[in-house]
């Protein structure tokens, strides 16, 4: 880009952040004046309040457990869509369908789905793994197709020109080629799963988010914050256990 | 072994890759392919095993017609023609074991090759291959841990286990440094040799043509411009394959 053109950008960039800025009616004095009620409220939640233990770990399991069955089934739903949404697997009006079906989809995130799913089925976890399921398949299906795209034809090639059939094609040509990536991206959306399925509570779709509001609500700041404690070990655990496992797959 | 009859190959696009090709290869035979890039050696190569579908002519490989064969008549052929490539073709992150096992994939009971659970006597035979190959111990390796010519003496071992009646290769020794080249030409010619097994190899260096062809055949513009044993190419032969000799109102005079 040329000079003026540039600066003209520039300034519409500006100009588009102050009038967003404006409009979100962000201000610092009522920022400064706000300080010492946020400090009175992260006062309030010391100590934090480790009798209500039990039911934090309680919602955490239950989070744990939303993840691991909405991640499980969605990345096996996503196997065949990937193929679908796969450039160099797909026919091309099954292609361009697929991709498009699953930008709709995605473009809606988890916890509208749980809004969705808990006004269909009711209250509790279950909802919960259902929002899950919908959204992490269209990403992973997204994420999968990739792969598949960038996948090395001379292998396939290879097992082909031995006489395979198209299923031992797959297994020995092209599965070895994508399952260390398809573990790698699963094993990565479950611990965005876990995140959340934390705040899946909030509208009632069970976990550890059903603590964290109802204690909020009820102002019981120390409760909450034990709660939020045992989220952060939980997310921290996950998160270390899970890179270890990915980086020993590439 | 091999007939080729009025062999034409045109790809999407118009560009011409074949243009009647005629060829008889007897079974034992070691045939060196050699011609400029672009003459048309890969695609011939990829007639033969069906893994390109000609636009006219007529395949027919061990008494089988290779041109309109489709699904399993196909892979039954298929698994009776090795095939080695330029860039080893293998899967990289599986063994070295594994790697040699896909060439038993079509004679492998269809659910057992998928779990995959080999009988006793494909492990023996992928070992025994290896062994030949000079790779005996490194069945366990995964393959992208190995060196290139070590990699491409797995892919001899795959097309090996196959026990194919043909073993066709395409530039084998191109990605590999000169001094390997002349050990993966050997193996073939030992294969030929030793199982009698029908060569026909691509190549690009006229000296491994001439070092280990028993016949060569001469590819220029997808026809064929040469064929007969070592001792017939001679320089104005290899002018007329690779046109090098070609000058512009020059005085070479041709025949």
């Amino acid at each position: 880009m040329s000079g003026p053109a540039r600066w003209v950008g520039w300034a519409a960039l500006l100009a588009v952040f102050f009038w967003s800025a404006w409009a979100t009616e962000v201000s610092a004095t009522r920022m400064v004046e706000g300080l010492p009620f946020m400090l009175d409220f992260v006062g309030r939640m010391f100590p934090p309040d480790l009798s209500v233990i039990g039911n934090a770990l309680t919602g955490a399991v239950q989070t744990l457990q939303i993840a691991v069955v909405g991640t499980g089934v969605a990345a096996v739903l996503a196997l065949p869509i990937a193929f679908a949404a796969a450039r160099n697997a797909a026919p091309p009006w099954l292609f361009y369908g697929a991709r498009l079906l699953l930008n709709a989809f995605r473009a809606i995130d988890t916890l509208v789905y749980a809004l969705f799913f808990v006004a269909a089925v009711g209250l509790g976890p279950f909802p919960g793994v259902l929002a899950v399921i919908v959204y992490t398949a269209t990403v992973l299906a997204k994420l999968y197709s990739e792969a598949i795209e960038a996948i090395d034809p001379g292998p396939v090639e290879a097992v082909t020109a031995a006489g395979a059939t198209p299923l031992q094609v797959l297994r020995w040509g092209v599965l070895p080629q994508l399952m260390p990536q398809f573990l790698s991206y699963t094993l990565y959306r479950f611990e965005t799963n876990i995140r959340a399925a934390a705040i899946l509570g909030f509208v009632g779709a069970g976990g550890i988010g059903f603590y964290i509001q109802t204690y909020l609500r009820g102002f019981e700041y120390p409760a909450a914050s034990a709660v939020l404690l045992v989220l952060v070990g939980m997310v921290m655990l996950v998160d270390f256990a899970s890179s270890r496992l990915r980086a020993r797959l590439v | 072994m091999i007939r080729v009859r009025g062999l034409r190959k045109e790809y999407a696009g118009g560009a011409r890759a074949l243009d009647d090709v005629n060829l008889e290869i007897g079974a034992g035979e070691f045939v060196a392919l050699i011609g400029p890039s672009g003459a048309g050696k890969s695609s011939l190569l990829r007639c033969l095993n069906g893994m390109v579908v000609p636009t006219g002519g007529e395949v027919v490989v061990d008494g089988e017609a290779v041109t309109g064969a489709r699904g399993d008549r196909l892979r039954r052929i298929r698994a009776r023609v090795g095939f080695v490539f330029q860039q080893f073709n293998l899967l990289r992150r599986l063994s070295v074991l594994e790697n040699v096992l896909v060439g038993r994939l079509a004679s492998t009971v269809h659910w057992r090759s998928l779990l995959p659970w080999f009988p006793a006597a494909d492990m023996t035979r992928a070992r025994a291959a290896l062994s030949r190959m000079g790779l005996g111990g490194l069945e366990d390796r995964r393959v992208d841990t190995l060196s290139g010519g070590q990699q491409q003496r797995v892919a001899i071992a795959r097309a090996l286990v196959q026990e194919p009646r043909i073993i066709l290769a395409d530039e084998p020794m191109s990605s590999l440094d000169p001094a390997l080249s002349h050990t993966v030409m050997e193996l073939l010619r030992r294969i030929n040799r030793e199982d009698g097994i029908t060569v026909i190899t691509s190549l690009h260096v006229l000296e491994l043509a001439r070092a280990y062809g028993r016949r060569i055949v001469g590819l220029r513009d997808g026809r064929v411009v040469h064929d007969g044993p070592p001792e017939s190419l001679t320089a104005s032969a290899a002018d007329r394959i690779f046109g090098s000799g070609e000058a512009p109102g020059g005085g070479g005079g041709s025949s």
